[in-house]
């Protein structure tokens, strides 16, 4: 007996403790796909829209870089905005910090896995190239903004590279340029093209290539105050290999707010305090009136009176162009010596509308705020890279004496139309006329009585079209790069930036503890170390 | 005042009942040597008479009419009954010293088999539900805080509902995430939390601990070494607590109603200043909007009660105000009723419970129901076969449960408004006519405190079945086979409305509001076969074995829905909305696995035992991972030796020593062996897809703990005085964690198999009985725990494992090779090579590197407990202590930042000049505003790391018994119960040492925006009815 018992209670203790052949199937997430399964194209969207989390709203670019050249202004202190218009640190500033670097390399982690699940597909060339592409345009708006940082060995954690080092910038913007260079040519028309591309382009090849041209541009051009030689050998190439011929070639992304997908700045701006706080700032407004551009009634509008009327983001403003008013920055409504009342060109208050019982005057009231009915749907499009920006810089390569095609006189002047016929890309309120645009550029043609009178013209132009195309990343980059237009910096109490506008962002706060050894390395070649004054290796 | 009336006339009955006794006086001695034995306790048989000898053996005692027996019970002496004679009045009574046939203690051990304490090679301690159910928690777990040494319980301040941070000699593993396995009745009970806040906000709503009722608890044993959970493998690597529901006795049917009613109170624990009001630049704010933007800001001018426009563009007067808390935050009440039947009979007992919980937070609008349901029954089907089950049902619904530390939905707001600043006028939160939120400050993501009550939804609600099954087959005496199930099933729902008018949520429609409704069902199914042997070898030696197998499945899985904004203003239901998500998840897990236990006891002076567990992990299956590093065992050993016995001391009547040495494996999650890739929304009709953020692992393998643990248990004079000691060195190798890598590496964590982790120290219990009298006894206990963790092992290069932080993002938490975890990351100033401080052109201190500031667990901790009992009284004190740990405060950024904080008084009429130095080495000549440099301070925030020590009055019960002579009772206890008293000492401005905000170790001694700790007051009566 007891020997029976003995031996039914090891058998069923081995038959439990051995029975393990189900296990693989059980630790196997029923609800994903596998590597075997998985369609990698489905990768690409989700990087192209992670490039516009990276640029777009809260990420930091509306928060700081938008205010810092100027193009918004805010006189709220304290609030989330002092961080852009003040220099001084408000709301969340750490994660607004770190969104950038965040986004963006979570975005070209998906592109850097596309490669590597079509590495021994050859059928599959053409995603590969594209997501290198679109990778490298990521990887762009992280140096960009936070100067060296980890390239050559990032995005390799399945590799077994959890603390990459940082490379210096000169580095990857060379080693971005070679890549790219080489990727561009091995798109193929005649292979398979991306199935889910966010892009108007649809995976069509030939407008891919133009993209990546277009983008070796951009790139080429950042490099002139750091590195002429390799800025002119990549811009020439560029154009050789052919950059946007028109604004249908201009790469963007619709936003589809039925499927959860919205425009970052338009949510921004919807915020009920935005919608009431954040202004054109004065130099965006001041140049747009000194040129008489037709742009300004479109993109501008001053609200309804009252503080009730200027919160109904259904009642439409004022876009006369001779009541805009830019808002300076750096002011407040604390009753003190940098109160918005105070500043020079005060237009004064927005008086109460006696018909709303109860309303209030509205103190910044008369300043232009951008117009409703062209930026805020949550469905607009956000930009990436357009042709009016390729022309401009193709006329600064031009008056630079380099070798792209025409003059400069010629680019700059298909800029200027092409910026104009822009925003008919967000609905018809921002449509103008190819006739007035092409007359107005003929109208105002480049300066060309020296190179410096051309290269401000050209350069403040960009800053107008990435400003009110909400590119601000671009538009402070460009700035940082040339120098244009000439901006004069704010200085309140408790800034971060000595009263300078900042040159960089500070990395994430997150690198000191997750990569402590190669951000200290990295912050040791910063002049001011791992502040918002010290400058990126191209804007030296 | 009807209760006080009864509670009376029951007083009354009681002196009228003593009144017929008769005294009976005797004498009791030893009866080998004559002694006079003081302290022995003499009973009236069947009655709660009692009396205790003096110090010369004399006793007397009120014996009532009808009674006959007397018993007569001392430790190390065999209990006796001595029958009283009619008409005798005196007596003299003999006990035997028989420590070896006295009744020995007997504690519940791993699976659920009883064992004598003394043959224990570990330390247990046990506690009894009488100490839990009384002055009660919410969560029963928080009533063993201070109570068992080596363990360290801390809650969150997160409400009725919150969870409980259980550490058994500290943090035994970086990923276990710290908490023991709870067993009830034999069977592992899930204790998962579910939701708790990080820096981003979140609620805490509960963990599986705080699902049960206290009154259906016979006693919690805490096993604390790893030999003793050996036989639970992996699951108790943090310990174990086994859980003993109360069953029936055999005898006539009971019946038991238990009433307690409970009062929280928030505490403030908030010493802000109260001398400049709201506004920047040391003005009062001239218009409204200023006003508005300022609510937070205490950088204003001299409050001087002029008069100006406040936040909302009402008059207001500029004066301070500091009934705040007092205002915001109600008087919490908790009623708690059980009715308890139970029997028994030669052949089975029962026992059925029914209980009912109805709590108010100290948050209105928030509060918890709970119903419980209780069941047990064993049965003797025949001589041989014995059959149990029990069950416990659980209905309980967490009514908004609090936002926690961020702003959207926080209630707790209102702490940092500006020292002028009346909380009561952003009541009722919103505009009366359009529903919209009236936005209180300068950020609309810090919703108002009104509308959060008023208006936010956030509900969960849970309703679980905890049951076993178990049939024992006893072949003979000797030998025994046993089949258990045990099975544990939630249903949760959980609904959370950003509800309508909610600032931040409009969108340019003018729509507003979000839903979030999921549902999660969980369940862990546990197979048992168990076959005992008990056999003696020799005359002198004896055998205890055990030989089971375990098989273990867990299942989860979770559907959700979510939407917004909603469509029709107020209508919360997911088609109401538009635009909308959906989520899901499912997770399956088993493990397989065999052990033994073999126990050799010589002459009741000497046990060895040996266990050993085979486990197989699923979650350590996949492919490509080799078959060798799947499955592992682990043994354990421990060993006791009863030396006392062999001294014979008359000063030393009990000495055991004790030693063992164990190991346990452990496993990681499922699916972290291999990539997956998500397919998620479409846009525009392109569908998109993503891959998890945190890296898997194909290198994992079951990961380790080894502990070894020497004591000894000495009892002298009587066991008046009783030490037990205990050192233990844990050390863990190869864990399995999450680590945070730079998202530059393409992934925000990885899944690391690296880690190793040392916890060692001393566990000391000092028990005593300094005054025993005949109406008179003081008990009292003091246990000490010092713990010294390091950290070996963290990743592959020994990076910092990051953890958690606070919402001012500027310091974290981190393990870190070679000291305590979790380690506080600051950010120090920037120093010169001669130690200056470096400030920036405007005379700023520089943000310097993040350096380890101490861990956030204590070194040392324990209780000090008294009770004293006289005639019928009782009154039990217990303070706890808590000292070595530090505290990464959100409250002291935002009172430095904000102006709050009574530091921010220096320097605010003529500025501050750093004493420091500029980069180029220069000495600084810049005054700065109060206002930028302690903004700047704040970023430095070494200075928001506090001291966590304190010592505080943990509890106080006073009790009353009354032996009626009455129908209907038979038993009355009246109680009188506090909480959270007084803080004693501690050394940490404006919070709570013990505020959090979660109770996962990774948030440990993180603090921020949360609930302010609570005090309470309540009564607890018991009633046994007659039959």
């Amino acid at each position: 007996m007891k020997k029976i018992i003995i031996n039914i209670s090891l058998f069923s203790a081995l038959l439990i403790a051995g029975c393990t052949k189900n296990f693989d199937d059980i630790n196997t997430d029923p609800t994903k796909a596998s590597a075997s399964n998985f369609d990698p194209n489905l990768l690409l969207p989700s990087g192209e829209l992670g490039y516009l989390s990276a640029t777009t709203g809260y990420s930091g670019p509306i928060l700081f870089q938008s205010m810092w050249v100027q193009t918004f202004a805010s006189a709220i202190y304290p609030g989330y905005y002092s961080n852009g218009d003040k220099y001084v640190f408000g709301g969340s500033y750490l994660s607004y910090q770190q969104s950038t670097w965040n986004n963006a390399y979570n975005a070209a982690s998906y592109l850097y896995e596309v490669q590597n699940l079509t590495k021994d597909k050859p059928e599959l060339s053409n995603l590969s190239g594209i997501a290198l592409i679109v990778e490298l345009l990521n990887i762009e708006a992280v140096t960009d903004t936070y100067g060296d940082c980890p390239f050559s060995q990032a995005l390799q954690a399945k590799a077994g590279i959890t603390a990459p080092v940082y490379d210096a910038q000169q580095d990857v913007y060379n080693s971005m340029l070679s890549k790219l260079d080489s990727v561009i040519s091995t798109l193929d028309a005649s292979k398979a093209t991306p199935t889910n591309d966010a892009l108007p382009y649809k995976g069509d090849i030939a407008k891919w290539k133009k993209f990546g041209y277009s983008l070796m541009l951009r790139m080429a051009m950042r490099l002139t105050k750091a590195d002429a030689a390799t800025a002119k050998q990549y811009a020439e190439k560029a154009y050789a290999g052919g950059t946007f011929a028109s604004n249908d070639d201009n790469a963007y992304i619709l936003y589809d707010l039925s499927d959860g997908f919205t425009n970052s700045n338009t949510n921004a701006l919807k915020t009920t305090e935005d919608y009431s706080e954040v202004k054109w700032g004065k130099a965006l407004i001041d140049y747009l009136k000194s040129t008489d551009d037709p742009r300004l009634s479109v993109i501008a509008e001053v609200p309804q009176t009252g503080t009730t009327n200027a919160a109904n983001q259904s009642l439409a403003g004022n876009s006369d162009p001779s009541v805009q008013v830019g808002m300076p920055n750096g002011y407040d409504q604390n009753g003190g010596s940098t109160d918005i009342s105070k500043e020079p060109n005060y237009p004064g208050v927005a008086a109460a509308d006696p018909a709303i019982s109860g309303d209030k005057p509205n103190v910044t009231g008369k300043y232009s705020r951008p117009k409703t009915a062209l930026y805020l749907s949550q469905n607009a499009p956000a930009f990436i890279l357009t042709y009016a920006q390729t022309e401009f810089l193709l006329a600064e390569a031009a008056a630079r004496g380099w070798n792209v095609g025409a003059t400069a006189t010629q680019h700059y002047a298909n800029a200027i139309a092409a910026s104009l016929q822009t925003y008919s890309t967000y609905n018809s309120t921002g449509n103008i006329s190819a006739s007035t645009a092409t007359a107005y550029a003929a109208s105002h043609p480049l300066d060309v009585s020296s190179m410096e009178a051309s290269l401000k013209q050209i350069n403040t132009e960009y800053w107008v079209l990435e400003s009110t195309i909400f590119d601000f990343s671009e538009a402070w980059s460009n700035w940082r790069r040339s120098g244009y237009p000439v901006l004069t910096p704010v200085n309140y109490t408790g800034n971060f930036s000595n009263a300078t506008i900042p040159r960089r962002q500070a990395y994430p706060t997150g690198e000191a503890s997750t990569n402590p050894a190669n951000y200290k390395a990295a912050v040791s070649g910063l002049s001011n170390g791992d502040t918002y004054t010290s400058r990126v290796w191209w804007d030296k | 005042m009807r209760k006080l009336q009864l509670f009376v006339f029951l007083l009354l009955l009681n002196v009228a009942a003593m009144a017929q006794t008769k005294q009976v006086t005797g004498t009791v001695t030893d009866s080998k040597t004559g002694t006079p034995l003081a302290s022995v306790t003499v009973r009236v048989k069947g009655k709660n008479v009692l009396s205790v000898a003096d110090a010369n053996g004399n006793f007397t005692i009120a014996m009532p009419a009808g009674s006959t027996t007397l018993e007569f019970d001392y430790i190390g002496y065999a209990a006796k009954e001595v029958e009283v004679p009619e008409g005798t009045s005196t007596l003299s009574v003999t006990m035997d010293q028989s420590a070896n046939n006295a009744t020995p203690e007997v504690v519940v051990t791993a699976l659920g088999i009883s064992k004598e304490a003394r043959k224990l090679g570990y330390a247990t301690t046990t506690v009894s539900g009488d100490q839990m159910n009384k002055a009660r928690e919410t969560n029963v777990a928080l009533s063993l805080e201070g109570q068992v040494a080596g363990l360290n319980v801390h809650g969150t301040n997160g409400g009725p509902g919150g969870s409980a941070r259980i550490l058994l000699r500290g943090i035994s593993s970086l990923g276990g995430g710290g908490t023991p396995l709870f067993v009830i009745n034999g069977v592992p009970m899930d204790n998962s939390q579910r939701g708790s806040a990080g820096e981003w906000g979140g609620s805490d709503n509960g963990d599986g601990i705080g699902n049960l009722n206290p009154d259906d608890i016979e006693s919690m044993t805490v096993l604390k070494g790893l030999s003793a959970s050996a036989l639970y493998g992996a699951r108790a690597a943090n310990g174990v607590i086994l859980i003993t529901t109360k069953s029936g006795k055999k005898g006539k049917m009971t019946v038991d109603y238990n009433a307690n009613y409970v009062v929280d109170q928030a505490i403030n624990n908030t010493d802000f200043q109260y001398v400049y009001g709201q506004g920047t630049g040391g003005t009062k704010p001239a218009t409204a909007s200023a006003s508005l933007a300022t609510a937070r800001f205490a950088w204003g001018a001299k409050m001087d009660g002029s008069s100006f426009t406040g936040w909302n563009g009402q008059a207001a007067t500029y004066s301070p105000y500091k009934d705040n808390i007092k205002d915001f935050y109600r008087l919490g009440p908790s009623f708690t009723n059980t009715v308890s039947v139970s029997g028994g009979s030669e052949s089975g007992n029962y026992r059925l419970s029914l209980s009912n919980l109805d709590n108010n937070a100290i948050v209105q609008n928030s509060g918890l129901t709970r119903r419980t349901v209780d069941l047990s029954i064993d049965q003797k089907v025949t001589s041989k076969l014995d059959i149990t089950v029990s069950a416990n049902y659980i209905d309980q619904q967490d009514k908004n449960p609090p936002q926690l530390s961020d702003g959207p939905g926080n209630p707790n707001n209102g702490l940092f408004l500006a020292p002028n600043i009346i909380e009561k006028t952003l009541a009722p939160g919103y505009d009366p006519t359009t529903g919209h939120e009236v936005v209180f400050s300068d950020d609309n993501y810090v919703t108002n405190p009104y509308f959060v009550v008023n208006q936010w939804i956030n509900d969960v609600d849970r309703k679980r079945l905890i049951s076993s099954i178990s049939a024992k087959y006893n072949f003979n005496s000797w030998i025994y086979l046993m089949g258990r199930m045990g099975y544990d099933h939630q249903n949760d729902r959980y609904l959370g409305i950003t509800p309508t008018g909610t600032d931040y949520s409009y969108n340019s429609a003018g729509q507003s509001g979000s839903i979030n409704l999921s549902n999660v069902q969980t369940s862990e199914l546990n197979l048992d076969a168990i076959l005992g042997i008990t056999h003696k070898l020799t005359n002198d030696i004896n055998l205890d074995a055990t030989l089971g197998a375990n098989a273990r499945r867990n299942q989860s899985e979770s559907i959700g829905i979510s939407g917004g904004p909603f469509v029709v203003p107020y209508l919360y239901t997911p088609y109401n909305v538009v635009s909308y998500g959906r989520s899901y998840g499912y997770n399956k897990r088993e493990v397989h696995s065999g052990f033994y236990s073999l126990d050799f006891t010589y002459k009741n002076l000497l046990t060895l035992s040996t266990t050993g567990r085979y486990d197989a992990y699923s979650t350590l299956y996949y492919s490509e991972i080799p078959k060798s590093q799947r499955n592992l065992f682990t043994p354990s050993v421990s060993g006791s030796f009863l030396f006392g016995e062999l001294l014979k001391s008359s000063v030393l009547n009990y000495g055991k020593l004790r030693a063992s040495f164990a190991q346990t494996s452990g496993e990681g999650s499922p699916y972290q062996t291999a990539v997956y890739y998500n397919v998620g929304n479409s846009i525009n009709g392109v569908p998109t897809g993503s891959f998890n953020s945190t890296l898997p692992n194909l290198f994992l393998k079951p990961f380790t703990l080894s502990e070894f643990e020497v004591g000894a248990e000495l009892k002298f004079y009587n066991s008046r005085l009783g030490v037990d000691v205990s050192y233990f060195n844990r050390k863990s190798k190869n864990e399995i964690m999450n680590a945070t890598i730079s998202p530059a590496t393409g992934y925000t964590g990885s899944v690391i198999a690296n880690g190793s982790i040392q916890n060692k120290g001393f566990e000391i219990l000092l028990t005593g009985v300094p005054v025993r009298t005949r109406n008179f006894t003081w008990n009292t206990s003091l246990n000490i725990t010092t713990l010294k963790n390091e950290v070996l092992k963290t990743d592959a290069a020994d990076n910092n494992l990051s953890l958690g932080t606070y919402r001012p993002l500027n310091a974290n938490t981190a393990f870190v090779v070679g000291m305590a975890g979790p380690q506080i990351m600051a950010h120090d100033y920037t120093y010169d090579s001669k130690g200056n401080i470096v400030v920036d052109g405007s005379g700023l201190p520089i943000q310097g590197d993040l350096k380890p500031f101490g861990s956030v667990l204590p070194t040392l901790y324990g209780g000090f407990k008294n009770d004293f009992t006289y005639k019928n009284f009782d009154l039990s004190i217990l303070i706890d202590y808590n000292f070595g740990n530090k505290i990464l405060s959100a409250t002291k950024y935002y009172a430095l930042y904000r102006g709050l904080d009574k530091e921010t008084l220096v320097g605010r009429d003529n500025g501050i000049k750093v004493d420091g130095v500029y980069q180029d080495g220069s000495a600084n000549t810049t005054t700065v505003s109060a206002e930028a440099y302690y903004q700047r301070l704040a970023s430095i925030s070494k200075v928001n790391v506090l001291n966590g020590d304190y010592i505080k009055l943990r509890q106080i019960t006073l009790g009353y018994t009354i032996n009626p002579k009455m129908p209907v009772f038979s038993g009355i206890q009246v109680s009188l119960v506090a909480r959270n008293l007084v803080t004693l000492m501690k050394h940490s401005d404006n919070i709570d040492p013990e505020n959090g905000f979660s109770s996962l170790v990774n948030y440990a001694g993180i603090e921020g925006t949360s609930l302010p700790s609570v005090r309470s007051f309540g009564i607890n009566v018991n009633f046994k009815f007659k039959n």
